[in-house]
This record gives C-alpha cells, structure tokens and sequence, in this order.
C-alpha cells in the first residue's frame, strides 16, 4: 500500500507538474524496445532538424527539413509527449512552417518542462509571445535570449530583427489602420491558399492551393502547388477550380500576378535544373496557354519568384534570390526590350525596398505610383508584413510603409491584390483562426474617417421663406339699403266735364313730414307719372286755379306686384255748397287735438283760403256710428273747433269760419264695413260763401 | 300657384282705388321698366354688400374659404363693387390658393387698372405658385404705382432672396431699410444675403442691428449663433444660441443649431444633449435625429446613429443628411451595400459629401 502511495505521488508529480521526461533509457525500463524506436526516430528527425535550422541561418527556405523532421518527431512524441527537448524541436518545424500558429503549444510545453531545455529556448518562447500579440513579454524574453546566446554567427540578426519586429508590434497595433479583415473561407483550406490575384472589377480571383490536387503528393506528403480561379456571385466566392489548360503542371505553380485587363498572368514555376524563374500564360477563351518562361536576362540561374507587371507594360517586377546571397529575396525591376520575344534587360535591384530579409511578393498599383510588397524585414511586425511604397519623381522609392494591423500580423501576410477603387484587397496569411497554413483573407479599408452630415437651419429670411402678407381688407361698407321704388302715374280731371286740368301737385311723405314731389300735370293730358318708395303712407294735395283744392292719403304697398300705381284725380270747381273731406287731418284716438303730421294739410287750407279772401267755410267733424252719439257729436265739434282754431292761428279771420260737430249724423258711406267706417270718420269742410 | 293667385287678388284690390287697368304709352312702359331695373339693381347692391360684410366678418375669424365664398356672392351680385374681388383675392392667398387670387385679381385689375395693392397681391400669389417672372413684374408695378410701399420692397427682396439673387435683394432691402429704419425684419434678411454672398462680417452686423431693432427675436440671434459657427467664433456663437434660447425656450432650433456647434467644438455629449433637447420640444423634427445620428457616429455608437437616421428618414424620406450619416453607421455595421444605397439616395439628393464616399467606397 505504501509503495502503490509513491508510485502514485511520482505519476502525479511528473503529470501534474510537467517534468521533462528525456529519452533516456531509464525513464522507460518497462519498454525498452519501444523507447529504441522512439530514440531512433528522435534520431532521425534530428539529423533533417539541423538541415533546417542551417537554412534558416542563410534565409533559406527550410521547410522541407523540418518537415522531414516532423515526420520522425511525430512517431517519437506518440511515444514520450513529456519530453521538453522533443516538444521544442516539434515547436521549432512548425514555427518554420507554413501552420506556424501549431508550434505556440509545443514551445509552451517545453518551456514549461524545462526552461534550460536548448540554448533557443528564450528566442523561441519570445516569438510564441510575439505571434500571441504579447510584444513586450517577447522583448524580455529575447533579451534575455541576447545576454546568453555567445555564438559569434549571423544569428544575432534574427534576434535584432525580432526585437524590432516586437517594438514596430506595439506601435502598429496600438495603432491600427482603418481596416477590416476578414476571412474568405470559400476560398481557403486546411492547406496553402495563396497568391491572390483578383480583377479589376474584384470578381474573379486566381490563387495558388496546395490542397489536394490528384498529383503524387511529396516525400513528406504535401501536394504540389496548383493555380486555381474563383468567381463572386451574389457577394459569394464560389469554390475555387483549377485553372483550364496546361499551366498546372505535378510541379509548383504558383500564380504571381494578373496583368490589369486580366489576359495574362505572370506566374513562378520550377525550371528543369530545380529553380524558380518567372513565366507568362495567356487567357485565350477560358484557357490559359502554357507558360512560357522569360528571357535568361531575368531567369537566370537563381531563383525569381512574384513577378508584377508595371502599368505601361513596360517592365517587371520580380523578387529575386541571389546566388550566395544573405539576404533572401530582394525586389528587382526589368525593363522590357523586345515585348514579343519577352525579351528583358538585365535587372536591377530597388535597393530602396530590399531588406536583409525575404522581400516581395510584389503588387504594382494600376497607376504605376505605389508599389505594395512584402518583406520580413524592414518595421515588420513579424514574419512577411505587407508594406507600401511611393515612386518619387525623378527616380527611387520611398521608405517602404508597413500597411499596419489589422492587414499585418506578427504571423505571415503578404500578396496584396486591390479593387480598382481601393476599397479592397485579397491578402494571404497564415495568421491564428483560418483553416490552416496560409488562407485567404479581404481586406476592407474604410478610407479617410468619414464625416456625419451635420445640418443647422435658420430662419434666414423673417418671413421663412414665405412673402410677407398685407392681409388688410377694404373694410366694412354701410349698406346703402335702396328702397324699391313704385311707378305713380294719374291724371288730374274735371270732375264734372272729364276734362284734363293742368294742376300743381304736391306729395308728402306722411313718415316723415316732408314734401317729396312737387309738380304741374301735363296742361293738355292733366298726366303725371312719377316713382316714389314704396312701403310708405304719402299725402297728395291737388291745386289748380278755379278748382276746389284736392287732398288724398294713400299707401304705397311694399313689393313688385306694386310697381305700377294709377291715379285718376278728379277736381271740383270752388262752388258755394261744395264738400271737401280733408283726408290727412289726423286726432289722436278719442281726443280733439291735432297731430303735427295734419299741419300741411291744414297750411293747404290756409293757403286756399289766403288765396280766396272772399271763401268762407264751416268746418265739420263726422265721427263713424261707434260710440253714443251724444260723444260723438261733442268729439266731431271740439275737432272741427280745433281745426277752425289751427286755420285762426294762421291768420284767417274768423268771420269766415265755423265749426259744426255732426257726429255720426252725416255719413258718407256705410258703417256696416271698416272701410265705410274710415271713410266716414272725417273732417270736412263745406263753401258756404264766395 | 296659390301664392301667385293671392298676389293677383291683392293687386286687383288694391287698384280699386287707383286703377292699373289703363293701357301704358311706350315712353311709360319704358319708364316703368326702367324704375324696375332699377328696383333689382338696388336690391343686388344691397345683397352684394350685405355678403361683402360678412366676408369681412368670416376672414377676421380666419375662416378664409367661408369669406371666399361671401365675395364671390358679393361679385356675382355687384360685378363693379371692386373691393369684394381684392377682399376675396386676399382671402384666397391667405388659405394659399394662389391660382384662384390670380384669376380674382385678374378679374379685378381690369376694372381698376391701376390698383397698386392688386397687383400686390398678385404678385403674392405669384410667388406661392413659383412663377418669380411674373411676380418680379407686379412688384415692380407697385413700386410705380407706389414707391413708397415698404411691403413691395420687401417682398420683391425676399423673392430676388429665393432665386439665389443676393445682390439684388441686397438693394431691396436696403430699400426697405431706408424706408421703415426700424424695421428689424429687413435687417435680419439682408443679413441673410450678406451670409449667402459668404460675407459673413456684414451678416453678423446686419443681424446683431436687427437684434437691436428687436431683442426679442430669438431667430435672429439663431441667425447670429450660426454664422458665428461658419466663423469658427464657437464660444460667441454659443451665446447667441443662449440668448436666442433666452428669448424662446421653446426654439428647437436653436437646441439643434447649437448642437452642431457643440459637435465642431468636439463636445459630443453637449451636442447628444442639445439635439435631444431639440426633439423633446418637437418629436418631428428630422435634421435633429439627423444630427444625433452624426453625433453618436462619432463616439461610435453606430448601432444608435442607424436608429437615429432611421428615424429622420421615417420623417423625412428626402433628408440627405440622414442618408449620409445611415451610410457611415452601416458601413462601420459592415453593410456596406445598405451603406452604399443610402449614399447614392444621398447623392441623387445633391449631398457632395454623399458623392465622395459613395464615388470612393462603392465603384468598382
């Protein structure tokens, strides 16, 4: 029981705490033959190991040693996981790979089991910080990686550049371009999807893959590159297929550029003697021919690599691996001297965008002024970084540009295919979250910031906008009410021989005690025609010489029907016993004195008699038969008396006058009816003397 | 029928003491005709003014189509009574229908040819149906016919005014000035040229007189406030929103108007406030939901600045502002083809800021 308890703490204690298991015979007595296979295999994976890290001294592809590597590394882990130098070494081939992102773990791991596990431990465990976006950890750690590392080999570059790598990360992420990125998983895979190219108008696409494809795959069972198209629907890229014709070859072919209409591609393949030279394929139909290498002044026995072509036509770009160079690939310029023979001339370097370091691939913008890039070195922020460069007028390029985060990480990015309108651009990285290895991503720049539309509004004009009003009406009229008027003709007669007499005429208005119309009837007709109000209450009083003075009231009713009164007025000669009934004499009801409106009546009266001096008249009041007779003959004598009394106050002698009340004795028509009654009720007066 | 019997019988009673029974000559009858027409044009007189009056009466109650209706009565009756065609004209530019005034005034001015506030008035109505030619031409009528009417002047500025013809307004309202000193309106106006013409140091001091013509006109310290902001003169023009504020509390604008200063000044949250302010006083009021929009564009609210201009295009679906700012909120929402919609709607509504971005972000 106690010695199971040990057994127990010791498995815990390696488990639990991460002890370095070495593969050393002793820790695996219990399978000896399995740890032979392990350590042979641990071995084997060593020797390719070391290949690879003498490229990378040189900035050499070192991918395929430790790829080899892995292969022995992978059966030996399967076997001892807990050995802190195998995970290292795992770690240090797939941080060299195109899966970078694989390798953090195995790093971890080590690191944890034994932090003394290899002299590179403190640079590797600083780039694991660097990819993670942890610059300043990884500066620690490569510093001290500095103090210990006392080989005087080339290696000291690497860190330097780290370093750098570590403080451009901080600035550029701390400032990040206005950009998004985003993953294109429609054109991406668990392999290599790389080499974008995209169309003008940003819906074709060629790409390299090296998913796979049909061919043998490689000793370390990788497929070999192929060149694929894409096309954007709806927004949407569709799944990439390879190119039509004879450019995918079993060898790498791997797209470079589209030449700006899109009818030729500048492409990278092996030649037959192992090395990368540039070729050109020709769209015909929806075929690309086969490529056709460059003139030896470009491929030449070196390795070239990501050609661009320039605006004009007139030259290309490429990146170029010098012979017993250390620097890796730098950019280089041709000019063209035959175009139809593709016949180029010596190129040259542009130091102004060449580092120490892998530089290209290369992107020239259509208007033939910036040239994008990428390169390992210069403020990269780890890895390939994308960075641009403006031609300057008179010859050169400016200091190249990194293009920042988000487009660059401290893992792989590079090629750089833009829209014609800038908007966007397809890159490869390999960074951390896409499918594997390299994958395509887009980037979208959002530009300038973008200002809102702010709006103020005034009342700029006081009467907004609107013409001021003058709402002053013509004001309010007096209705001039225009009585109807009523057509009054007649005629004035002889009573007794019917003949026309020409009389004065004079017509009051009884409403309001004023003459209205004065006038002489025609001598030879004795006709008048006239128009008065109508609605009113008039009084007509007819003179004419030799004849009895003639007074009526009347009424002109309101209404059209009345338009037309006629009036026939018949005049009596003044002869002594002749009978005048004065019609417009008024007494108030039961009393005996006079009304103002019976004055002009009775200045009629005056007047005949002024106008007569020798007419002598008795004047006689009739009442209707209403009442007793005995107040109808005091009423009919007090009215005649004031009467007489109104004519002597005028001036008329009194010798001339009497007054005789007759009450009801004397009618002159019935009393039967109201009218009879009216016309009865009088004041009268009789010629008793001429 | 039976009135007409009873009318009859009344006639024959009522001729009993004066006979109609007697044949009438020619010159009678004419003369009895004559007096009836004369009967019936005093009783239409007497009903045209009657309707007049009550015309009068409807349009003091602002019931301007009841008062149209009375005039037209009083024409009908009294074709010649002149002041029922301009009472009715005035009637008809008031509830703004402006054909109907012309045709009134039409009617009017040939019978009264030269009648100044006619034409006045035509010119009115030409104005509120957009034909500034033949308003130009009546205004100029009455200023023959009256030079000294102040309103003319200023009318005739305020039309030069909208057809973008500052200097001309200019003169015209220098007229009125010269006419009416106190007259804080003209003041206000010419300023408003001054701020057209971009001479925005005769503006301000055309504006700041009309404010000492009148202290309590809250937009012409608005005025003030916002060419002030064209200025840059961000504090002073602050104030005069203040003022303006001070005046009316109610004056969204002024909320809003300082809201965009605040936002130049860089004071995001005053500018929220301020356009907020200007909403709670008028909900309908789009260019402030507009404007808010832009301003939590700014801070990087964009879920918000797209419901903000949402809301402005509910309102107002021909704000360009609005499609301006949606477009920059969906574009940083990732939509950048709703994004590009609403910057070409913007575009085609004549935004230049909308045609950059839509030229830069959405061709090919």
């Amino acid at each position: 029981m106690k010695n199971y308890l040990i057994v127990l703490f010791l498995s815990f204690s390696v488990f639990s705490f991460g002890q370095d298991v070495e593969f050393k015979a002793a820790n695996f007595k219990d399978d000896k033959e399995g740890f032979k296979k392990a350590k042979e295999q641990m071995e084997l994976g060593t020797e390719q190991w070391h290949l690879g890290n003498a490229e990378v001294f040189v900035v050499k592809s070192p991918e395929l040693f430790y790829m080899k590597a892995l292969e022995h590394f992978e059966k030996a882990y399967a076997f001892n996981p807990n050995s802190a130098e195998l995970n290292f070494k795992i770690g240090v081939c797939h941080i060299h790979s195109t899966h970078k992102v694989k390798a953090l773990p195995y790093f971890k791991e080590a690191y944890k089991r034994n932090a003394l596990v290899d002299p590179f431990i403190n640079y590797y465990m600083g780039l694991v910080h660097q990819l993670e976006g942890d610059f300043n950890k990884a500066l620690t750690f490569y510093t001290t990686f500095e103090t210990e590392y006392r080989k005087a080999d080339d290696f000291g570059k690497f860190v330097k550049q780290r370093k750098s790598e570590c403080k451009s990360g901080l600035k550029l992420v701390g400032t990040p371009i206005r950009a998004w990125v985003d993953h294109v998983p429609e054109l991406s895979s668990e392999f290599d999807d790389y080499a974008p190219s995209v169309s003008m108008d940003g819906e074709e696409i060629i790409l390299t893959s090296n998913r796979p494809n049909g061919h043998t795959p490689n000793e370390v069972g990788v497929y070999d590159d192929d060149i694929y198209s894409a096309s954007l629907i709806d927004g949407v890229w569709q799944k990439p297929a390879k190119l039509k014709g004879k450019i995918n070859t079993e060898g790498n072919d791997v797209s470079n550029n589209l030449s700006y209409n899109g009818t030729k591609m500048l492409m990278s393949k092996e030649n037959a003697q192992g090395n990368s030279d540039i070729y050109e394929s020709e769209l015909r139909g929806d075929t690309w021919s086969d490529p056709i290498s460059f003139s030896r002044d470009i491929n030449f026995k070196s390795n070239e690599r990501f050609a661009s072509y320039n605006f004009n036509d007139r030259a290309i770009y490429f990146a170029k691996d010098k012979p017993g160079g250390k620097n890796g690939y730098d950019i280089m310029v041709s000019g063209v001297k035959v175009k139809r023979d593709r016949s180029y001339g010596l190129p040259t370097q542009i130091l102004d965008v060449s580092s120490q370091f892998n530089d290209g691939p290369i992107y020239m913008h259509p208007n033939g002024k910036i040239m994008y890039f990428a390169s390992e070195g210069f403020n990269s922020m780890g890895g390939y970084d994308i960075f641009y460069a403006k031609k300057i007028k008179g010859g050169g390029w400016t200091k190249p540009v990194n293009m920042g985060a988000p487009i660059n990480t401290p893992y792989d990015d590079y090629f750089f295919a833009a829209t014609a309108n800038g908007k966007f651009a397809y890159i490869a990285s390999n960074r951390a979250g896409g499918k594997g290895g390299f994958d395509i991503y887009k980037a979208t720049f959002w530009g300038d910031e973008k200002s809102p539309s702010f709006a103020t509004e005034d009342y700029l004009l006081a009467s907004v906008a609107k013409p001021i009003q003058d709402p002053e009406l013509v004001g309010e009229v007096k209705v001039t009410s225009m009585a109807e008027l009523t057509v009054f003709k007649g005629k004035t007669l002889d009573a007794i021989t019917k003949k026309a007499v020409k009389a004065i005429i004079e017509i009051t208005d009884n409403n309001k005690g004023e003459i209205v119309e004065s006038f002489t009837t025609n001598s030879a007709t004795g006709k008048f025609l006239i128009s008065l109000k109508s609605g009113g209450n008039y009084g007509i009083a007819v003179k004419a010489d030799g004849y009895l003075f003639h007074s009526e009231n009347f009424d002109i009713p309101q209404g059209s029907a009345y338009n037309l009164v006629n009036k026939k007025i018949e005049l009596k000669n003044i002869k002594i016993g002749s009978k005048i009934a004065l019609r417009n004499v008024f007494f108030d009801t039961g009393k005996s004195n006079i009304r103002s409106e019976s004055n002009t009546e009775l200045d009629r009266l005056v007047q005949l008699l002024k106008d007569v001096p020798s007419l002598k008249i008795e004047l006689s009041g009739h009442t209707d038969n209403t009442g007793s007779a005995q107040n109808n003959i005091k009423l009919s004598q007090d009215r005649a008396a004031a009467a007489v009394a109104y004519l002597k106050s005028k001036g008329i002698a009194a010798n001339r006058l009497t007054a005789k009340g007759h009450g009801s004795d004397k009618p002159i028509d019935t009393n039967a009816t109201a009218s009879g009654r009216q016309n009865n009720r009088r004041t009268e007066f009789e010629i008793t003397g001429n | 029928m039976k009135k007409f019997t009873f009318t009859l019988l009344l006639a024959v009673i009522g001729c009993s003491g004066f006979s109609q029974i007697e044949e009438l000559t020619p010159e009678e009858k004419f003369y009895r005709d004559s007096i009836t027409h004369l009967n019936e044009s005093n009783a239409a007189i007497e009903a045209s003014q009657l309707a007049y009056n009550e015309g009068v009466e409807l349009f003091k109650q602002n019931n301007f189509k009841a008062a149209v209706g009375k005039f037209t009565s009083s024409i009908s009756n009294d074709p010649k009574f002149t002041p029922a065609y301009y009472n009715k004209a005035v009637a008809q530019n008031s509830m703004e229908d402006y054909k109907g005034a012309i045709k009134t005034l039409d009617e009017l001015l040939t019978i009264k040819a030269n009648y100044a506030k006619a034409f006045f008035q035509r010119a009115r109505a030409y104005q509120g149906i957009g034909d500034y030619l033949n308003a130009e031409t009546d205004y100029e009528k009455v200023i023959e016919l009256k030079p000294k009417y102040d309103k003319a002047y200023y009318n005739y500025g305020t039309l030069k005014f909208m057809q973008k013809d500052y200097f001309a307004a200019v003169t015209q309202f220098s007229k009125v000035i010269m006419l009416k000193p106190d007259d804080a309106y003209a003041y206000n106006d010419r300023g408003s040229c001054y701020r057209m013409l971009e001479k925005y140091g005769e503006a301000v001091k055309d504006y700041e007189e009309a404010a000492r013509k009148n202290p309590n006109l809250a937009f012409v310290l608005n005025n003030i406030g916002t060419t002030k902001t064209k200025l840059k003169m961000y504090v002073e023009a602050l104030a005069a929103f203040n003022r303006a504020l001070s005046v009316d509390t109610e004056f969204f604008l002024a909320y809003n108007n300082r809201g965009v200063t605040h936002m130049r000044m860089e004071r995001i949250d005053d500018a929220v406030n301020d356009f907020t302010k200007a909403l709670e006083i008028n909900p309908s009021y789009a260019p402030a939901y507009s404007n808010r929009s832009g301003a939590y564009f700014k801070k990087g609210d964009y879920e918000k600045a797209k419901q903000d201009a949402d809301k402005a295009l509910q309102l107002n679906p021909e704000l360009a502002d609005a499609y301006v700012n949606r477009g920059n909120a969906k574009e940083m929402l990732r939509d950048l083809d709703g994004a590009c919609e609403d910057w070409s709607k913007a575009r085609q509504l004549g935004s230049e800021l909308a045609k950059q971005y839509h030229s830069g972000n959405c061709s090919n």
